[in-house]
């Protein structure tokens, strides 16, 4: 694990290493299984129609202390989420649900939530407008159940700590030394343990340098490197691991600040930066992970669409650099802002590939235009409180998909998004995503999402610069670990040991 | 007793009249620092240590002026290459756009499940047009029962098994999807290509290609060397005599650079601490009592205080935003911090003598306190400071290093020896001089000023005078 989860609230979680965790520790309504699909989790069955949802929850489904888990459990959760003084960036998820976003604006009281529970086992959904993918909704982190008392007692605290939340998972969390290592074991009281293969699930270390990963793996202390860096790869081969690629559906891009008073609102000088950067070359020379794509759009290029890859359907040109306009862009802008352009700031992850990458960037806008750059490193937390707090001008970001629908990645560019974290607000494209929510037909709704897109993209609110593969290994005995783009990644609830003479769990 | 009054004639306070004596024979007097001097110079080791950081002063001051390549200019088309001098290099054509092969007819996923390990090896694996650092271009035979190929490279060695395949360059999705083009990171060597089919999991049967990739360099880079180049021609390349690092960028020129802010600090810090050092354990010693109590308590307490954190606080205290540079904040941390074994140490050189015969004398005469601090007491003590001084130099380089190292201490894209390994040591086993560079760097200098320091402190000491 290379980052330290801010915290394991399923609340506020809306990075990959927490939702690693919270995937294996917590269970929705329903699983993502292995071929990325739903599957029931602590809902036994559902019905779903255009109005709503019913959720029939299995009896001896139980919390990690013992009592049943039960749907009042999720109408507390879900209310909590989407009260204002929560803050949950990814509360927007639930707008689907009938009044989800008044409640969220503080426009209505969290009662008034169209969820509710006639009984223990019965969860009633009724929906603001017709949500397709609205069962991909229901394994989230966010709709995760929460114990009323358990999250009252721990209050702002619940889950910052090992011992301060409780357990709906596969697994618990059984030590967390914050910034070192993490264990989970066996969730005694799962419904489904029978099926969970694996006694615990081990996090040694939590350190960002892919080197000490590698000696990790090497000494036989972990079976699993999940991404492996660059300089890793032909090491890993000379020693015959087997390495394995995985797409992991990510998109990363350059979020542009818009907040008042950075120069990076300015149109002009976005297109500057954008016209001298190579996306091909980016990807061949300095990502150098076999498998990147270069970026394209906002929407990744594997994300079905209506007949074909949404990408197929709605095509975008490759992005080339063209120095000679970059001048003229970068003119108008130093016009426009008043003659000197101030040196920017980007803000990027600890580490060593995150500062190559930057310092990439760092040579083409000082060559081509002239421009400094400032790198502001910082460590997961606080590069994520940066973000939210609007403090860089660039930052280098990813984004991974919540559920399987172009929408995902399309409601980033939304005003209503919090991980919009430049605040780029562009009210045609609010208004044509949420025209798409609320279109029954799907061809014309991803036509609609794809002209949203292509507003955001015209105008550089984001600039995308790759599409991520990422290399990894197992220790041989180690089979059956899941890795899908969508839910917990890596996912080891179906993994297994199996006995090869080596070292066991 | 007034009658007792000695006479005392004017005559004998008249000054003496000047008079030469006679000459005699003497060898030419040796002042202290002539012997140390000479004695310096017939220990070998601090004598080529002194050569050495000549040499390096140099590199540094002059380096500038005879290497002028930009420190931070990346080439992209050269990553990671090994020392190489006067390189020529083909310019290749453009590449013709590539087209993926599709094999019509032939289904993307067979209709029934397939055990992979009956999956037969791809066959007529071959390149598409002549491979080159451009692109290698793969094709293959569809294989019965595939839902999809997986391309392997490995470089230099064939592979003896299927567990030895190297690299996955390629995931091809769909049986009927029969091509591949592998642009990523290629250098000029000897690549084996493998091709595996797949249906879930792999088959264990693959088929290989030898790739001989020679050196060549992208028209249009080329034209950014020699306005005129033409494909076909040979250019000759920009030389990188340490080779270049993972951003293309030249090892000598970030070396070059890197040794002006390793040495600002290695330099500058132990002089300006050595200073305030002087300057607190001179007093401390001089007026003893309870000025010398405070003073060495403060020191003491000064003493334990732990550098990283200290420097971390100040640099929170300094208001250090993003981008801005941390030499100044590790120049201030530095000399705030080492100044206390020089305190220690002059104070207790100044305690001692204090109380010297020569010392007192000049007390007597009526010297100033000043006068007496500065023309005997601290003169006394150089050699021992020097000495010190020496050994403190490496030290304040070796902490920049592991500051710059550690992320502390310079911005990028200014290098520093630190930082330079810092960067090298990602890639050490598959390209290993970018660290052992600014390593050997490093390490020589240190070891330079350490082998002085011992050479000096010994031509220092009183009591090794070769001429008593």
């Amino acid at each position: 694990m290379s980052q330290e989860p801010p915290q394991l609230n399923g609340m506020k979680a809306t990075d990959i290493t927490s939702f690693f965790v919270l995937g294996h520790t917590q269970e929705g309504l329903t699983r993502i299984d292995a071929n990325g699909k739903p599957s029931p989790g602590v809902a036994r069955s559902w019905e779903l129609s255009d109005h709503g949802a019913v959720f029939h929850l299995r009896n001896e489904a139980r919390w990690s202390d013992g009592q049943p888990i039960t749907a009042r459990d999720f109408v507390y959760a879900w209310r909590t989420v989407l009260q204002p003084r929560t803050a949950s960036s990814f509360a927007f998820l639930l707008f689907p649900v009938r009044n989800a976003q008044a409640i969220s604006e503080g426009k209505l009281d969290a009662s008034k939530l169209g969820v509710s529970a006639p009984d223990d086992h019965t969860l009633k959904v009724e929906f603001e407008r017709p949500c397709a993918y609205f069962l991909g909704l229901t394994s989230a982190a966010i709709t995760y159940p929460i114990r009323e008392d358990i999250h009252r007692r721990f209050g702002d605290k619940y889950g910052a700590d090992a011992n301060q939340m409780i357990f709906s998972g596969p697994f618990l969390l059984s030590s967390w030394i914050h910034g070192a290592s993490l264990k989970m074991t066996r969730n005694p009281h799962y419904w489904n343990r029978a099926a969970i293969r694996l006694d615990a699930i081990e996090v040694p270390a939590i350190t960002p340098d892919t080197n000490a990963k590698f000696n990790f793996f090497k000494d036989r202390k972990v079976d699993l490197i999940d991404t492996l860096g660059r300089d890793d790869l032909l090491k890993a081969t000379q020693q015959g691991y087997k390495l394995r690629p995985f797409a992991d559906g990510s998109v990363l891009f350059l979020a542009f600040n818009f907040r008042a008073g950075r120069a990076t609102r300015n149109l002009n000088l976005r297109k500057a930066l954008a016209a001298v950067f190579d996306p091909s070359e980016y990807v061949q020379r300095v990502v150098t992970i076999p498998g990147t794509q270069p970026g394209l759009g906002l929407v990744p290029r594997w994300m079905q669409g209506h007949r074909a890859r949404f990408r197929d359907e709605h095509r975008l040109e490759p992005r080339r650099p063209d120095f000679a306009a970059a001048k003229r862009y970068l003119e108008a802008a130093r016009r426009e802002l008043g003659g000197r352009i101030p040196p920017l700031t980007w803000l990027t992850g600890d580490t060593a590939q995150g500062a190559r990458e930057a310092e990439y960037f760092q040579q083409a806008f000082r060559r081509h235009l002239g421009i400094t750059l400032h790198i502001d490193k910082q460590i997961f937390k606080q590069r994520l409180a940066k973000m939210n707090q609007g403090r860089f001008d660039i930052a280098s970001s990813v984004w991974g998909p919540d559920y399987n629908d172009p929408l995902t990645f399309v409601e980033l560019a939304t005003a209503w998004n919090a991980a919009n974290r430049g605040q780029y607000r562009n009210a045609e494209v609010d208004q044509k995503v949420r025209a798409a929510q609320v279109t029954a037909d799907p061809a014309r709704r991803l036509e609609l999402l794809a002209q949203a897109e292509a507003i955001a993209l015209d105008e550089l609110a984001f600039l995308p610069t790759h599409e991520r593969t990422v290399m990894w290994m197992t220790q041989p005995w180690l089979k059956n670990v899941i890795r899908h783009p969508i839910g917990p990644d890596p996912d080891l609830t179906q993994a297994s040991i199996v006995s090869t003479g080596g070292r066991g769990p | 007793m007034a009658d007792a009054l000695i006479p005392m004639p004017h005559e004998d306070f008249a000054p003496l009249s000047r008079q030469t004596l006679a000459p005699r024979a003497q060898r030419p007097s040796l002042s202290y620092w002539q012997d140390a001097w000479i004695r310096l110079r017939r220990n070998r080791q601090a004598w080529a240590s002194l050569w050495i950081l000549f040499a390096l002063l140099l590199f540094t001051v002059a380096g500038p002026w005879l290497w002028t390549l930009d420190p931070s200019e990346q080439t992209l088309s050269r990553v990671s290459e090994p020392p190489s001098w006067h390189k020529e290099a083909l310019v290749l054509p453009p590449p013709a756009p590539y087209r993926e092969e599709l094999r019509s007819g032939w289904p993307e996923a067979p209709a029934t499940a397939v055990d992979p390990q009956t999956l037969a090896a791809p066959a007529n694996f071959a390149f598409i047009e002549a491979p080159s650092i451009q692109g290698v271009r793969l094709r293959w035979d569809p294989v019965p029962g595939a839902s999809g190929y997986l391309v392997y490279r490995v470089p230099e060695r064939q592979p003896a098994d299927s567990s030895a395949l190297g690299i996955p360059v390629g995931e091809i999705q769909g049986g009927n999807h029969v091509s591949f083009e592998d642009t990523f990171n290629l250098k000029a060597g000897t690549y084996w290509y493998s091709v595996v089919a797949r249906n879930g999991d792999e088959s264990p049967r693959f088929s290989g290609l030898r790739a001989e990739l020679v050196d060549g360099i992208p028209l249009e880079s080329a034209r950014q060397e020699s306005a005129s180049a033409q494909p076909g021609q040979r250019v000759r390349l920009q030389s990188h005599p340490l080779g270049t690092d993972s951003l293309g960028r030249d090892l000598l020129a970030r070396l070059i650079r890197g040794a002006r802010v390793s040495l600002f600090i290695g330099l500058l810090a132990p002089f300006l601490a050595g200073a305030l050092g002087i300057l607190v354990g001179g007093l401390a010693g001089y007026h003893g009592g309870r000025v010398d109590q405070l003073l060495m308590r403060f020191t003491d307490f000064v003493m334990a205080l732990p550098f990283l954190l200290f420097m971390i606080l100040i640099q929170v205290a300094c208001g250090m935003e993003a981008g801005d540079s941390g030499i100044p904040v590790m120049l201030l941390a530095l000399v705030a911090l080492s100044w206390t074994s020089m305190a220690r140490l002059v104070r207790g050189q100044v305690l001692q003598l204090r109380q010297a015969d020569y010392v007192q004398a000049a007390r007597l005469l009526g010297a100033r306190p000043m006068t007496l601090l500065l023309r005997h007491l601290l003169p006394n003590t150089l050699g021992v400071v020097l000495v010190s001084l020496t050994f403190a130099i490496p030290q304040a380089i070796f902490t920049e290093a592991f500051l710059s190292f550690i992320g502390l201490g310079v911005v990028p894209p200014t290098p520093s020896w630190g930082s330079l390994c810092n960067d090298g040591i990602q890639t050490f086993l598959t390209s290993p001089h970018e660290f052992v560079f600014p390593a050997l760097l490093i390490s020589l200098t240190v070891l330079a000023f350490n082998l002085l320091g011992d050479g000096l402190r010994d031509a220092l000491d009183p009591r090794l005078r070769s001429h008593p």
